[in-house]
């Protein structure tokens, strides 16, 4: 046991290392803030494709075909969500750290604001009469989730020197008691907002000087999108669970740990989606947020669904029995809880292997329908805390639901042998 | 008495909390018992007696004591009372770090 629980103690401490870190946990609450966005953002890619298109939507019909004026419309939204959400990130991202630091939020997010459009490319390369010119405005590729991480790294670096330099006093314009508080307060971060913007804008300029690529492009090149493709090949995403599934084993709830890298990656991967249908490509993302609800812990992280059934159907425990008749329903929504403390999974030996390492194996599965063309790469949100079958619908049609119905059937058959392995040794009070 | 329950995204914590009120009215008592987000529990300062949380939150307590900084008790409520959703248990625990005026 005391191997148990000095690898407990170790985990325990990482977890707590992750949440007490100030910029990890200011990412983790500002995608949660982005959430209902990127939520309605994919529903307006599913509202052109099924009211406003005149291959796939209502509009097919003559009577209905009025639909299609709605089109821009609802693009608009996608675009104000989706292919735009740096902007957002960096606003949310900086007003939080703001208010972490004590200092004015707002006042923190539109420095940031400013900031990044210092230092990314302000005009966009078109093509007129077959002559390459520059036009004003910001490429989309600085305002889509190909920002967010440039955006999150140079909004961390701009508030925290900002905030330095404001609590420096002798930078501080003093205004006479006199003048209303608004205006001395803007004249009071004048000079620090000056000397972080000509840093940042000037150091953005030197890179490019130096490098040949915009600080934007270079990060996105070098690190967002092999950590893209690290999640989306098998090694990666799998070994990203199965470290979730870690910190569940002895009884810390992994997804929470493990979303501030997550949740960025997974959901550029939805906006990589959404722009590639609406660009009239086949979107090629299979891992997305989505996907990680739907199938990766399906029945809830660990599979535990599975495990209620074959714990009902074959244990021969009543307390055993017990536990995953109270977890079923919840686990029919993806809730693991009841379940990994009753039972309890937590540091339990006999079901650790199912527990850990089986909650590999949807990932491996959904990687592989997608490659023989079974299962397609969602473009509608699903997010946590819908029922089975249904999210998988909603995300997926038809297909989705069968391989959802696969895993968790599978789920069952993974659990099964550490079902009677526990009915023979598991003592009654386990 | 107000006990309030944070977990990740108050989801399952919220299940505990309706064994607790039915537990509550059994005893004939009348608390009020609700359920937030780990990362909500800055903004609802001054609002409960006393915070229990979920075992799958028990890495951040360092964090919450921080926040809380003695103004009312705080523990990680009992794995198995919690897995098993023990209303009764979870309930008696809550009085118990009331009455022990561990603030």
């Amino acid at each position: 046991m005391s191997a148990f629980d000095t690898f407990a103690d170790r985990v325990s401490i990482v977890a707590e290392k992750v949440d007490d870190n100030k910029y990890l946990s200011v990412v983790k609450n500002t995608f949660t803030v982005l959430m209902p966005f990127i939520i309605v953002g994919s529903f307006a890619t599913l509202g052109n494709s099924l009211l406003t298109s005149e291959t796939t939507g209502l509009a097919q019909f003559s009577a209905l075909q009025f639909l299609t004026v709605l089109e821009p419309a609802f693009t608009a939204i996608n675009f104000a969500t989706m292919n735009t959400m740096t902007l957002a990130v960096i606003v949310i991202l900086g007003w939080i750290l703001g208010e972490r630091n004590n200092e004015n939020g707002i006042m923190c997010a539109v420095v940031s604001l400013s900031a990044y459009i210092a230092v990314v490319p302000q005009g966009v390369e078109t093509m007129v009469d077959g002559v390459e010119s520059l036009a004003s405005g910001l490429p989309v590729a600085t305002l889509n989730a190909g920002g967010l991480f440039i955006g999150m790294f140079l909004t961390i670096i701009t508030v925290d020197f900002f905030c330095k330099l404001n609590k420096i006093e002798k930078l501080q314009i003093k205004m006479p008691p006199s003048v209303p508080s608004a205006i001395s307060k803007s004249f009071s971060v004048l000079i620090p907002i000056f000397i972080t913007l000509f840093v940042i804008a000037i150091a953005g300029r030197l890179f490019e000087l130096a490098t040949g690529l915009y600080i934007n492009e270079a990060l996105y090149q070098f690190l967002q999108a092999p950590l893209e493709g690290i999640l989306q090949h098998p090694a990666g995403i799998i070994g990203l669970v199965i470290i979730s599934q870690v910190f569940w084993l002895v009884g810390i709830h992994g997804g929470l740990v493990i979303s501030p890298i997550r949740n960025p990656i997974l959901i550029a991967a939805l906006a990589a989606n959404i722009a590639a249908f609406e660009a009239g490509q086949t979107p090629g993302q299979v891992i997305t947020m989505g996907s990680w609800v739907t199938f990766l812990v399906v029945g809830g992280a660990g599979l535990i669904l599975s495990l209620n059934i074959a714990l009902l159907l074959f244990s021969k425990k009543d307390d055993l029995r017990a536990v995953a008749k109270i977890g079923l329903v919840p686990s029919l929504f993806g809730i693991s809880e009841p379940v990994v403390f009753g039972l309890p999974l937590v540091l339990n030996p006999i079901f650790a292997i199912p527990f850990v390492l089986g909650s590999g194996i949807p990932a491996a599965i959904v990687l592989v329908a997608n490659q023989w063309g079974f299962l397609g790469s969602n473009i509608v949100d699903v997010p946590f805390g819908l029922p089975i079958i249904i999210g998988a619908f909603l995300g997926w049609g038809i297909n989705g639901v069968i391989l959802q119905v696969i895993l968790i059937a599978l789920g069952v058959l993974i659990y099964l042998p550490f079902v009677f392995l526990s009915n023979r040794t598991m003592s009654a009070d386990a | 008495m107000r006990i309030m329950l944070a977990c990740a995204a108050g989801m399952s914590t919220s299940i505990l909390v309706a064994k607790m009120e039915a537990a509550a009215k059994e005893q004939g008592k009348d608390y009020k018992i609700w359920a937030i987000d780990q990362s909500m529990i800055e903004r609802e300062l001054g609002n409960f007696d006393v915070l229990l949380l979920g075992p799958q939150v028990q890495h951040t307590m360092r964090k919450v004591k921080k926040i809380i900084n003695g103004t009312v008790p705080v523990a990680v409520i009992k794995a198995v009372d919690y897995g098993r959703g023990n209303g009764a248990a979870v309930l008696k625990h809550a009085e118990e770090l009331i009455e022990g005026g561990q603030a």
